[in-house]
Parts: structure tokens; C-alpha cells; sequence
């Protein structure tokens, strides 16, 4: 097999891993099934496998690390969909996908499939560090910096079992970019991290304490300028301090963000540079032929296009309106001249955000091969990218998008909601989110918000300006202060987070980002 | 720790759980079987469930289900469970249609 483009390469090593890990949980189950082990002590163990047991079934979520696959993962996903599932997958904001109706029994096995596609399920949930998200155009976009994808892998193969950092006191989230234009939202992260060249090798900008939630905060900024050497040690000794003091007698106050609020953003810093003080550099340090090993793991593309390819896509967009609009919202300027990266939107107006067939994903993965080397991204905004179209050939690619029901334009508009499954599947939920997204993005659809539109003006006033609104269905965030009951009676505004320094979400300037919640006591009938 | 219920005026119990194997909702009928469905539910009073909940709980394991719990519920046929995350799981997914539930399953 040719190695595959944008992701890592597997070795003998881990597939063997894998192999050993499916045959230990599939001993759990049996033991489970048997009564050797009680659901109190089975629990934990299937959640190490990203098996939660949720309100209708079982849920599996799988992991994508930095949110990349290939054609033949995509089919993979979708063969798991209709053969164990209810024919659809639901792709999350960590760049995971989830499948809601599973078989405890069944499991063993969809993880063996998964791992004859170098996947599988391993912290997708428990207190450790979850699959560390990163930029969905990493690669590709013209304004990137440096590639991080190479040291998301790096941190991926780091946090992998990480004996210290398996039980901490909450989940643990890491996101990178290699943008100036952050779109991993690393200020709304646990530990957040913008990567740059330097002089000397990649510096890393490390932002820590971010996160939304029950308490949404903007992450602090701890260390400006890392070199990569020290990336490790000076990660391993962020996690040190939370993991020492961190809270683990309230569920709620249990995440980092909680812990740098309560020692100030100095006093975290202190803490963590007498950590780095007591830790030996040599024994931590990320050595340049480590990065490089890693590096070759990944195979580049071709990306020479036709000479022509601009302007061929120039002379498409005059005419069709449909399609101008598309590329106008839904593509992102690519760094290789005649290429161009597409955001195929998962969030058809009146639809369920983030969900896809069996079928759609089939042909996501067809599309792949045909348009974009065989390689796919699932963003944390619950889309799907090709970042390595050809411009001459993507007024094709969106008629196919269209035949499927994926060529909506409306990517980071205010369509383009987030939402989590909510009361409907998700067992720690008290509302219902998706219904709410789903009439929000019925009524919206791709409309740009105007300042004068009486809808729109109290969402936003800027219509260059997107409105990032997330949904959320776990009404723990009640507690806020600023709470605003207002949007219409079925949603609480529970957070209009109003930024005072330059933030960006997803790679634009924002100043506003609204975060709803239905109302438990939703006005809108089962 | 058990959890705090509210019971109001005209309103019973019913006891559900999720299927080991497949995590499937369940529903206690009156002969002590798990049916898919909360129509087979037997509705019981706020002064007898506890004894029955406490011997669906000692039966889980051989009863192939997990976390046995009671739900408050509007009697009738079916029965009506109060809560909004209690009707979601008697009656389906709200957002899935072609999930619901059957009621005579």
C-alpha cells in the first residue's frame, strides 16, 4: 500500500498494539457478560475503549486523530455505519465521529475493522487527553506558517496511554495550529498552541485554561515562544500542575480553566517553572531526528495543477450564481498555485448538524480519491475539508455535492451551528440541542447576517463578522450569572462571550460568540 | 446515593434499565421480564415499587440489563413518563423519526 497522504503511517509496532488492546477488551466484555465483572467495574474500562453507554444504546466514538483520514477509513466508517449501526455516523467538535446505536457485543469486532484501517477508539473519552485537534486546512492554506500536523502526531503518540496523565482530574483537550489565523480556537482549549518558525527551529505560542462549557473563559497565554525542543517537557509539566491540583472533588470545577482562574495566570506560570526546574531536560527532549522520523511518515502530494486551472474556475463562477456562492463561503485559498481547499458543509439547513449516511460517506470517500488524493479532514466545526482540490475541477466536485445533499454554502455563517447530540442520545443532557440547530439553520439557512435586519441585528452587527453559535444541551451552565433569557422562549442565551483582547474562532476575528442552550422546558412539542 | 424523586397527585412508578448486550431500553413488566416496550410496563404505587426495584436490582446480572431505575410516570396506555429525557426514551429520539419506538414490540 502507498502511504497515505495527510495522516501518519502506521508501523508493524502499532498495529500489533492495537491488536493486543482489541484482544484485552474483548476479554473485559466477555468478562462482562459473564458477571465476572460489575458494571461499576466494567465502566471505566469500556470508556478507555470510547464506549459510553448512552440514552437508546451503546455510543462509540472513534478516533480521527488531528481530525485526518483516508478514502479507505471513510469506507471503513461508513461499512461500520450500515452494518452495526442505523446507517449514519455523527462527526464531533474534537474532529471525531460517533455512532449512536451499538452493540456492547458487537464491539470487539467493529474495533478489529477499525484497526484494519490503522484506527480505533482509545482516549475518545475518560479523564485523559482526548484526540488533539488541529487546523483542517494544515497543509494546504496559503496564510499557514508551518504545518502542524507533524507535531499534533508527535503530541498524539505522547498522550497515548501516558501512564501519569490516564486519570486526571477531568478530560484534558489540546488543539494546534500553524496559522496566524487561529482555527482551532486555541484560546477556548485546555492547552492551546499557535506554532510558528523561528530562527532556530518551530517556536509554540502555549495558551492554557481556555474552554466553554458550564464556564466558558479565554484561555491565558503561559509561555510565548517554546523552541520544539522543550515542547514536551514544558506540556508534561502544564499537565503536572493540573494534574497535582487540580480539583477532583466537584465534577464541575474539575478542568484546568478552574484551576488557572483560582491561581491567577502568574501564579500557574510559577508553578509549572518550578515543575520544569525539578524535571531533567535530556529525558524529555524532542530531538530534530525524532521530528524528522516522524515527518517522513507522511506522504506529501502532487499538488502541480493545470497552468490554466485559475482561470478556468474564474470563467465557472461567472454565470452560476449557486456555485459563486458556494466558493465564495466554502472554499479556502490554498498555498499551491491552480489548488484550492473545500469545506463540504455537514449542516443542510433544516438538517442535523454534523450527521452523514453511510452512503454519503461512501461517496465523501470517492470524492477524496477522485478530487483530493484520497485524503479527508473532519473539522471541529462538524464539517468535512478536501484541502487539495484543483480549481479547474471544482465547479465538478460541487455538482456531485449536490447530487448527495452536501453542497450547502454556508460555512461559518450562522447555518453552520454546532450542536452536540443533546437530550436525544446523550445520557448527562437535560435538553434537546439538535432540534433547536435544526430550526435555527431551517429559518437562517446561508442568509449573512446584515446590520439592519431586525432578525439578525441583535446576533450580530457586522456582516463581515461570522457568529459562531454552539450549541450545548447540558444546562449545568444555568448557574452563570449572565444569564440572558432571550432569542425566543425556547433558548437561553447562556453565554455572550465578549471578548476584550483579539480572539479569532475559526480563523476570523470575533468578538461574539454566542453559546445557547435549549431550555430544559423546551416550548417545542415531542 | 439514591436519588431524590418527586411523585405528584395521580402519578406511579414504572421500572426501567438498558439491555447488557445492546444497551436497548427495557421496561419491567408484571411477571419480573424485561420488555422493549413501556406499554408491557406494570405501573406500581410510590408505596410498592421500592421492594420490586430492589429485586430488579438483585436480578440485573441474570436478567442480562443494567442500571435499573424507577421513572414517574402519567398512568394510561401507555403509561407517560413525566420528564422530558423519560419520554425520550420510552418513545424514541426526537430528532430521528424513523427511530422511534414500537409500542407494541
Amino acid at each position: 500500500m502507498n502511504a497515505p497522504v495527510g495522516h501518519y503511517q502506521y508501523q508493524t509496532a502499532d498495529r500489533e498494539f492495537l491488536a493486543s488492546r482489541i484482544a484485552e477488551f474483548e476479554g473485559q466484555v466477555q468478562r462482562r457478560l459473564s458477571g465476572e465483572l460489575t458494571e461499576d467495574e466494567f465502566k471505566p474500562l469500556r470508556l478507555m475503549n470510547g464506549l459510553y453507554l448512552q440514552l437508546h444504546a451503546y455510543m462509540l466514538r472513534i478516533a480521527i486523530p488531528y481530525g485526518v483520514l483516508d478514502s479507505r477509513q471513510m469506507r471503513k466508517l461508513a461499512h461500520i455505519a450500515r452494518h452495526y449501526d442505523r446507517n449514519y455516523g455523527h462527526f464531533t467538535t474534537r474532529q471525531n465521529i460517533q455512532f449512536n446505536w451499538i452493540k456492547l457485543e458487537e464491539t470487539p469486532e467493529i474495533l478489529r475493522q477499525l484497526a484494519d484501517v490503522d484506527m480505533h477508539a482509545i482516549q475518545t473519552s475518560g479523564n485523559c487527553i482526548r484526540n488533539v485537534t488541529c487546523d483542517q486546512f494544515a497543509g494546504a492554506a496559503a496564510d499557514e506558517l508551518m504545518d502542524p500536523r507533524v507535531h499534533a502526531e508527535i503530541l498524539r503518540q505522547w498522550s497515548t496511554l501516558h501512564p501519569e496523565f490516564t486519570f486526571l482530574p477531568r478530560k484534558f483537550k489540546i488543539a494546534i495550529s500553524g496559522s496566524p489565523h487561529d482555527r482551532v480556537a486555541a484560546r477556548f482549549h485546555d492547552i492551546g498552541i499557535l506554532a510558528r518558525p523561528g530562527e532556530h527551529g518551530p517556536l509554540f505560542r502555549i495558551f492554557v485554561g481556555g474552554g466553554l462549557g458550564r464556564t466558558p473563559l479565554v484561555g491565558h497565554e503561559l509561555f510565548d515562544s517554546v523552541p520544539e525542543a522543550d515542547l514536551l517537557m514544558t506540556l508534561e509539566a502544564v499537565l503536572r500542575v493540573y494534574n497535582a491540583y487540580g480539583r477532583r472533588d466537584n465534577i464541575y470545577k474539575a478542568r484546568i480553566k478552574i484551576l488557572v482562574q483560582a491561581l491567577g495566570i502568574e501564579g500557574y506560570r510559577k508553578a509549572v517553572e518550578h515543575e520544569l526546574s525539578l524535571m531533567n531536560p535530556a529525558h524529555y527532549r524532542l530531538a530534530p531526528e525524532t521530528v524528522a522520523a516522524i515527518r517522513a511518515r507522511f506522504a506529501a502530494p502532487d499538488l502541480t495543477a493545470s497552468p490554466d486551472a485559475e482561470a478556468r474556475l474564474r470563467n465557472d463562477r461567472q454565470g452560476n450564481i449557486a456555485f459563486d456562492r458556494w466558493v465564495r463561503s466554502n472554499t479556502h485559498p490554498h498555498f499551491a498555485p491552480g489548488r484550492i481547499a473545500v469545506t463540504v458543509s455537514i449542516k443542510p439547513a433544516g438538517g442535523i448538524p454534523g450527521d452523514a449516511t453511510s452512503d454519503q460517506l461512501d461517496r465523501l470517500a470517492d470524492l477524496a480519491d477522485q478530487f483530493s488524493f484520497g485524503e479527508l479532514r473532519v473539522t471541529h466545526l462538524q464539517n468535512v475539508v478536501l484541502a487539495h482540490v484543483a480549481q479547474d475541477k471544482l465547479l465538478e466536485l460541487w455538482e456531485v455535492l449536490n447530487e448527495i445533499g452536501l453542497a450547502d454554502a454556508n460555512h461559518e455563517l450562522i447555518g453552520d451551528i454546532v450542536a452536540c447530540p443533546g437530550l436525544d442520545y446523550c445520557a448527562l443532557a437535560n435538553a434537546r440541542s439538535i432540534p433547536i440547530a435544526q430550526k435555527l439553520s431551517a429559518r437562517f439557512g446561508i442568509m449573512r447576517c446584515r446590520k439592519r435586519s431586525a432578525n439578525c441585528a441583535s446576533i450580530s452587527r457586522d456582516a463581515s463578522m461570522p457568529v459562531a453559535i454552539i450549541m450545548s444541551g447540558i444546562s449545568a451552565c444555568l448557574v452563570l450569572t449572565n444569564v440572558v433569557r432571550s432569542f425566543s422562549r425556547s433558548l437561553w442565551v447562556v453565554a455572550m462571550m465578549h471578548c476584550h483582547v483579539p480572539v479569532t474562532y475559526s480563523g476570523r476575528p470575533c468578538r461574539k460568540m454566542i453559546w445557547l442552550m435549549p431550555s430544559p422546558v423546551s416550548s417545542i412539542a415531542i | 446515593m439514591k436519588r431524590a424523586i418527586r411523585i405528584g397527585a395521580g402519578e406511579a412508578l414504572v421500572l426501567t434499565a438498558n439491555r447488557l448486550l445492546d444497551g436497548h431500553i427495557v421496561w419491567r413488566d408484571s411477571h419480573g421480564l424485561w420488555q422493549r416496550s413501556i406499554v408491557h410496563a406494570a405501573i406500581f404505587s410510590p408505596e410498592t415499587y421500592e421492594a420490586e426495584l430492589e429485586t430488579a436490582i438483585k436480578s440485573a446480572q441474570s436478567d442480562g440489563v443494567v442500571g435499573v431505575y424507577e421513572v414517574v410516570v402519567r398512568p394510561g396506555i401507555p403509561a407517560e413518563p413525566v420528564s422530558v429525557r423519560e419520554r425520550i426514551r420510552a418513545f424514541g429520539p426526537t430528532v430521528h423519526p424513523q427511530f422511534a419506538t414500537e409500542l407494541d414490540a
